[in-house]
């Protein structure tokens, strides 16, 4: 079995075991995946003590969600990511003073986020692999970088992006775009 | 290739990142459900996401964060707690424990594997951002000297954080100079570093700069020998002062 499937063998049946009422699966589904998970709030949301409390609120979804969790849905690993992701942006909004979008149905918008699934396969990456995105990341031009950074780990819009960098709204969508496909075609190559 | 085409198709990236409002979603999953480009674009792009979320520095949460989140689990199962027990089952915890520590020993040599070295390439970048979110942050607008009528160049410093740095236009480097910027204070300029533009005069970076300098009075950027100077000593191509109250 390839590494990544293996984990994700695991990582279904802590989630079976979980919605049969077994604890310590709560335990291994935590361990397993704490890490990643709270490197990725604690990118986003910048403070520790916010970073746990968004931590504690994943892992509260994940465990109400066992049971109705559909392994076609992709690798557990990125359901996680993607409610961490998701759930520290909500905080990130809820802070910001901006009150027509937390007025907004936008506000959950990123619950959803259906087309932020990532794949399977990405969710593990080898050493080679990971050297070829690194490359990639390293070759972005920065203004590319912090405009996809400012979309991914902020969950600005692409509106709120023009706004910050001075730039014209055509210009950051080309900008995000041009350095997702950058990203992509090293991907590619490296047959991810 | 339509218009409305190539508008929509513009939102691709945004929607892979999860940055659309309501309506531009419905409005492109509208389109995707009848363009087969845009579809392969968007799942062309949805690896790169899983990259982004994993390629943060690698933190562990405190021990009390652990019990936090598992204190909570414990009464939300107590009554599916009781059944499993009587299905004689008891024994799983301790098997699940042993091999779970197997995989999770492995899974996460393989996590830090994957970002060991990723987080060194992102740094850079997160440190531009945190420029630009900086609560400090000061704008400099550089104009272009006798030597470079046509260069700008625009300047985000913050004590704490560092100098993002973008100019346009600057003339192409002669061979063995480089350019040098320089964040300019009362007592001496402070060299943030060197700066090599692209073919078209254009280049952005990123500097930390000494964090125990005097306010800026201005930013400048002078051509200097390759490799830097520790004080300038060529001509100044483009100067700026701090644009109050930004």
């Amino acid at each position: 079995m390839q590494p990544a499937a293996q984990s994700q063998a695991e990582d279904l049946d802590c989630l079976r075991r979980l919605a049969s009422g077994d604890q310590a699966s709560a335990a291994a589904l935590y361990d397993r995946h704490a890490r990643p998970v709270y490197s990725l709030i604690l990118r986003i949301v910048g403070d520790e003590g916010e970073a746990e409390d968004v931590l504690q609120e994943v892992f509260a979804q994940a465990f109400r969600q066992a049971i109705r969790y559909d392994a076609s849905r992709g690798p557990v690993a990125a359901w996680l990511l993607m409610m961490a992701r998701s759930r520290s942006i909500d905080r990130l909004r809820s802070r910001r003073t901006r009150p027509e979008a937390q007025a907004s149905d936008d506000q959950h918008a990123m619950d959803e986020m259906p087309g932020a699934m990532p794949d399977a396969a990405t969710s593990m990456l080898s050493e080679e692999q990971t050297r070829i995105v690194q490359r990639a990341l390293g070759a972005l031009p920065l203004i590319q970088r912090v405009a996809i950074e400012l979309a991914y780990y902020d969950g600005l819009s692409h509106r709120e992006i023009a706004e910050r960098l001075e730039e014209p709204l055509g210009t950051v969508k080309t900008r995000i775009r041009l350095g997702l496909l950058k990203l992509r075609d090293a991907l590619t190559e490296a047959r991810i | 290739m339509s218009a409305l085409h190539d508008e929509l198709k513009a939102n691709a990236a945004g929607y892979v990142l999860g940055i659309l409002d309501a309506g531009e979603r419905r409005e492109f999953e509208a389109h995707l459900a009848e363009c087969g480009e845009c579809a392969a674009e968007v799942a062309s792009l949805r690896p790169v996401i899983g990259v982004l979320a994993t390629a943060v520095p690698q933190v562990t949460p405190r021990a009390e964060a652990r019990a936090r989140v598992l204190g909570q689990v414990i009464p939300s199962l107590g009554e599916s707690r009781e059944f499993a027990s009587q299905r004689g089952i008891r024994w799983l915890p301790l098997a699940a424990a042993v091999a779970v520590a197997a995989g999770a020993a492995i899974y996460a040599a393989r996590v830090h594997q994957q970002v060991v070295d990723l987080q060194a390439q992102l740094v850079q970048a997160q440190s531009a951002t945190s420029v630009l979110a900086a609560p400090d942050l000061a704008r400099i607008d550089l104009q272009g000297q006798i030597v470079a009528p046509d260069a700008r160049a625009r300047a985000l410093w913050s004590r704490t954080r560092g100098l993002v740095f973008s100019a346009a236009n600057l003339p192409p480097l002669p061979a063995g100079k480089v350019y040098q910027v320089w964040v300019v204070t009362e007592q001496a300029p402070v060299s943030a570093g060197l700066l090599v533009p692209d073919v078209s005069g254009g280049g952005t970076a990123y500097y930390m700069t000494p964090q125990d300098i005097g306010p800026p009075v201005a930013v400048a950027v002078t051509l200097e020998p390759a490799g830097g100077v520790p004080a300038p000593t060529g001509d100044r191509y483009l100067v700026g002062t701090p644009t109050p109250g930004v």
